[in-house]
């Protein structure tokens, strides 16, 4: 033990029994609660309340409710769309808020946190009444371009395009806080370096700019996809019978308990991302060290 | 800071993406909703703005301002407890060596992939009188032989109570906390400590006098992004408080459904907003004379 | 085809006071089809529906049925009331269908399309929340009352046990409907359900507000969940909701409480504005059929208000007081009225005791 203690530098807080104890208690009371969910969506009890054997018939029951795996899957899709688009914009929005000096930057930055402030139903009140004003208008028209364009948003996975845009709409200003954080911190000396030694301005951004805000970039891009996932309040405003998500789903569903087929969702749920996680992290390593 | 005139087109590319969005999915529906906030309903389904402040006037009635003071020191709580747990996990990942710092970072936010709802349930599976945490301590408790010396055990009342619901909030919010502190103590020029520890500062004074003042802007940026969704929330109070668990946001949520009085829910999300905007400046004025340069 | 013109009339009503479409999302009505498209989106409760019955519809019909579920009246209102996203039939409770037709949210059935409403018995021919039957035919209906564990409770034969007991501390859920539980406890002090009288108004919130700190929480709905789960031992919940949980539990029973309770009424309507009106109202000829209403009440255990399929149920189900309670207990029963007034004193009364 305390030659241990000896070898740990004075910075090597990583190895800091009492941060380490600290963080597996943490982690350990984060997962208790979902591994009890996954060890339940194994349990042959419809009430969940003792463990009663081993079955995986819930995960056959959830593969075979086919508008359990329908909202499954749009909730999938929409997460990524939202989450691309989001991490764009507010990646772009941050760059902005960090990098220029105009007028009544202090109230347009107000507005842009807006979204955050906001509580959730009413901005799902504010999106339903706004669509549905829209909708009204536009199917009046019986031929024409609007008349396309109705056709063309009808069909899947166009038709989840309605939900994706007020998804992005309150996950982008998450992206720009959590990267702007970190841009605070950027030395702005190397940008001017740079720039002297004749990178031009998109050479700058990618080669300095963005590698430093990375990890702020994918921290916001993480972010945006929980929040798009997780979203039940406004995505039920915005939800019709042909665009249900998952979240939607389970919140009719569990509100008269909670069944273990939607356990085993759950647990798929957590598998594909994890995975999903997995590979992106994989693939994004190599250019890392380029960086 | 660059003027905005000095590469205009940088500025309007950076500029547009968010400006548009946010004009077109959220501005235009919420000044839709922020004129219902000064109408009145005239029947079942229809509002007329009328320019009324009566729904604003109705929010200070005593029963609102109550409610309202509640879910702030709800909020309030629960940011801290996030807060307290959230630095020292942040803090030992951004210190963990490289290549086990993204799955760390995956494991905070992996829990919150799962349905808010699913997870809240999942928690009262953990804490109800027949849940899995009173059947784990009655095992201890009858394994140390207490049931034959002072009796059998009594299952604990966990849910159901503030404490319930500032854990439900902690346990919700938590990741919302970890990134924002992630992304800046990552960024953290570790030279800094090292002087301060050099110069012969201790842990703990170099991490309150240095550390911390160098990871101001994530602490602000957590407690922004967990303090105000938690005062807005519903579900967490809905689920795990008990009989006097209601916060404003239960209120409002009430006022779009079983009350159907869309303006009196607009008007009471406004006055939230109005708060929160208050103290949002009044963090700008402060943090300006403070010179201490923190970006939301 | 003799119905095109109609479906055309109708698109109007679509026009005017329909939902969530912008930039042309979420259900796009085809109307330049004549026929209908064999499908229909059904709006629904939870287990609310025979396991097989959407299936068998599909199978006589062929047209393919998409059930989404709603928590709650006010969350099928509050979805609806700017313009229907593209559901054909709902299932609204009588407070809420008479709600809806004074907001001009239901269209009116075409009886002809509905042979069928002969199986409806005589006592639901009429209602006087929809004069007539226009725009709904019933479903289901049933009581409220309290579910309770036998081993652990004495007496269940009154409100008071959950409303006025300290006996029964810190076991005691009462629903999150605070309509109704201001309403039953009207009931319990001699008032009637609906009363808007501010001094019996007031007594009522009293009540509860003293009652409070026996309660162990207001359940939105899961009543019979802590049941189960022995999480509490008296709940105040609906009947189907308690008698679904019996089934698992023989130590559970549920009483309608001596002073009256809530008696409410399921129906089905299509709201203005359904894409598939033909098709929907095949589907509720098919809900009105003598075996799938067998079926259905089978499998969801509330009361039907389909005589032909109650004459060919056992004496399981006919005669469980639970599902149908003797005529005196129906007697001192009342429904919920609909009226806004009523509606805005009761939640400011329920928030103030949700707040206290």
């Amino acid at each position: 033990m305390a030659r241990r203690k000896s070898t740990r530098g004075p910075l090597d807080y990583g190895k800091s029994p009492w941060l380490i104890l600290f963080g597996l208690v943490t982690f350990i009371l984060l997962y208790a609660p979902i591994a009890q969910l996954i060890a339940f969506s194994f349990n042959d009890s419809k009430r969940n309340i003792v463990w009663r054997g081993f079955t995986t018939k819930y995960y056959a029951k959830a593969w075979n409710d086919a508008s359990l795996v329908e909202a499954f899957v749009n909730s999938m899709t929409i997460a990524v769309m939202c989450t691309v688009v989001a991490t764009i914009i507010g990646t772009a929005t941050a760059l902005w808020l960090w990098r220029f000096r105009f007028p009544a930057k202090s109230a347009v930055e107000g507005v842009m946190v807006l979204p955050i402030v906001i509580p959730e139903i009413c901005m799902g009140v504010a999106v339903l009444v706004l669509y549905s004003r829209v909708g009204n208008w536009m199917r009046g028209f019986e031929t024409g371009p609007i008349h396309w364009w109705n056709e063309l948003f009808s069909v899947w996975p166009l038709n989840l395009g309605a939900i994706t845009a007020a998804h992005i709409a309150f996950s982008f200003p998450f992206v720009a806080v959590v990267v702007r954080a970190r841009l605070a911190g950027f030395n702005r000396e190397f940008e001017e370096a740079s720039k002297d030694l004749g990178a031009s301005e998109w050479q700058t951004f990618w080669n300095v700019v963005l590698p430093f805000m990375l990890p702020g970039v994918i921290a916001g891009a993480l972010l945006s996809f929980t929040l798009s996932l997780d979203d039940f309040v406004i995505t039920f405003f915005t939800a019709g019978p042909e665009t249900n998500t998952f979240p939607v789903k389970v919140y009719s569903l569990v509100r008269r308990g909670v069944s273990p087929d939607i356990n085993a969702a759950s647990t798929v749920l957590i598998i594909i991302t994890l995975v999903a996680t997995i590979i992106a992290m994989r693939m994004q390593a190599p250019s890392k060290i380029e960086g | 800071m660059e003027n905005w005139k000095q590469n205009k087109a940088v500025f309007w590319v950076t500029a547009l993406p968010g400006i548009v969005w946010l004009l077109l999915f959220f501005l235009i529906p919420l000044a839709l909703i922020w004129g219902m906030s000064f109408g009145e309903k005239t029947s079942i389904i229809d509002i007329e703005i009328t320019g009324t402040l009566n729904n604003y006037i109705r929010s200070f009635e005593a029963v609102y301002v109550k409610i309202i003071w509640k879910s702030i020191w709800i909020s309030v709580i629960s940011t801290a407890v996030c807060l307290a747990i959230a630095y020292p996990v942040a803090f030992g990942i951004c210190f963990s060596p490289a290549r086990w710092r993204p799955l760390l970072l995956l494991l905070v936010i992996l829990p919150f992939w799962i349905n808010l709802l699913i997870r809240t349930y999942a928690l009262i599976a953990v804490f109800r009188t027949r849940g899995t945490l009173n059947f784990t301590l009655e095992w201890f408790w009858n394994l140390a032989f207490l049931d034959k010396l002072i009796g059998p055990f009594q299952p604990l009342e966990l849910l159901y109570n503030n404490g319930a619901v500032i854990v439900g909030m902690v346990y919700v919010f938590m990741p919302f906390m970890v990134l924002p502190l992630y992304a800046t103590i990552e960024r953290l020029d570790r030279s800094y400590l090292e002087a301060s520890l050099d110069l012969g500062a201790s842990q703990w004074r170099t991490f309150f006098s240095v550390t911390v003042p160098l990871t101001l802007p994530g602490i602000v940026s957590g407690i922004i992004l967990v303090f105000i969704p938690m005062l807005g929330m519903f579900l967490v109070p809905d689920l795990l408080g008990g009989t006097n668990a209601i916060m404003i946001g239960n209120v409002i949520t009430d006022q779009f459904k079983a009350a159907n009085d869309w303006p009196f829910g607009a008007a009471l999300s406004f006055l939230l907003m109005y708060v929160t905007f208050a103290a949002l400046a009044l963090r700008a004025f402060i943090g300006a004379r403070m010179k201490a340069g923190v970006g939301i | 085809m003799t119905y095109t013109p109609k479906f055309r009339a109708s698109r109007r009503s679509v026009l005017k006071g329909s939902g969530a479409a912008f930039i042309g999302l979420t259900m796009m009505p085809r109307f330049a089809m004549s026929a209908e498209e064999k499908k229909l989106n059904f709006y629904n409760w939870d287990t609310y529906i025979g396991e097989t019955t959407l299936a068998d519809f599909n199978k006589a019909s062929g047209i393919e049925v998409k059930m989404d579920l709603y928590a709650d009246n006010a969350e099928l209102f509050a979805k609806l009331k700017e313009g229907n996203p593209g559901y054909d039939v709902i299932i609204p409770t009588n407070d809420y269908v008479e709600r809806m037709i004074a907001a001009g949210m239901l269209d009116q059935l075409d009886t002809s399309k509905i042979p069928n409403a002969a199986n409806i018995a005589d006592a639901f021919k009429d209602a006087t929340f929809d004069p007539g039957r226009k725009h709904t035919v019933p479903y289901m209906w049933g009581t409220m009352g309290i579910g309770y564990r036998k081993s652990k409770v004495k007496d269940a034969s009154s409100w008071k046990a959950v409303l006025d007991n300290s006996e029964n501390a810190g076991r005691i859920s009462l629903l999150g409907d605070g309509e109704s539980v201001i309403g039953v406890t009207l009931q319990y002090l001699g008032h009637s359900f609906n009363s808007v009288d501010p001094a019996e108004m007031k007594a009522a919130e009293e009540l509860l507000i003293k009652g409070k700190k026996d309660v162990k929480v207001y359940a939105d709905d899961n009543g019979q969940d802590l049941l189960a789960s022995g999480e509490v031992d008296l709940a105040m919940e609906w009947n189907g909701d308690v008698i679904q949980v019996m089934g698992e539990d023989d130590d559970l029973s549920y009483s309608v409480p001596k002073e009256g309770s809530l008696l409410w009424q399921d129906c089905v309507c299509i709201p203005k504005g359904a894409p598939h009106p033909e098709n929907a109202h095949a589907f509720i000829n098919y809900l009105l059929d003598a075996d799938a209403g067998v079926h259905i009440a089978d499998t969801i255990q509330y009361a039907t208000a389909n005589a032909a399929a109650k004459a060919k149920m056992d004496e399981k189900y006919t005669g469980n007081p639970g599902i149908f309670p003797p005529d005196e207990v129906i007697a001192k029963c009342e429904s919920s009225l609909y009226s806004e007034e009523k509606t805005k004193l009761r939640n400011e009364s329920w928030t103030r005791i949700q707040a206290a």
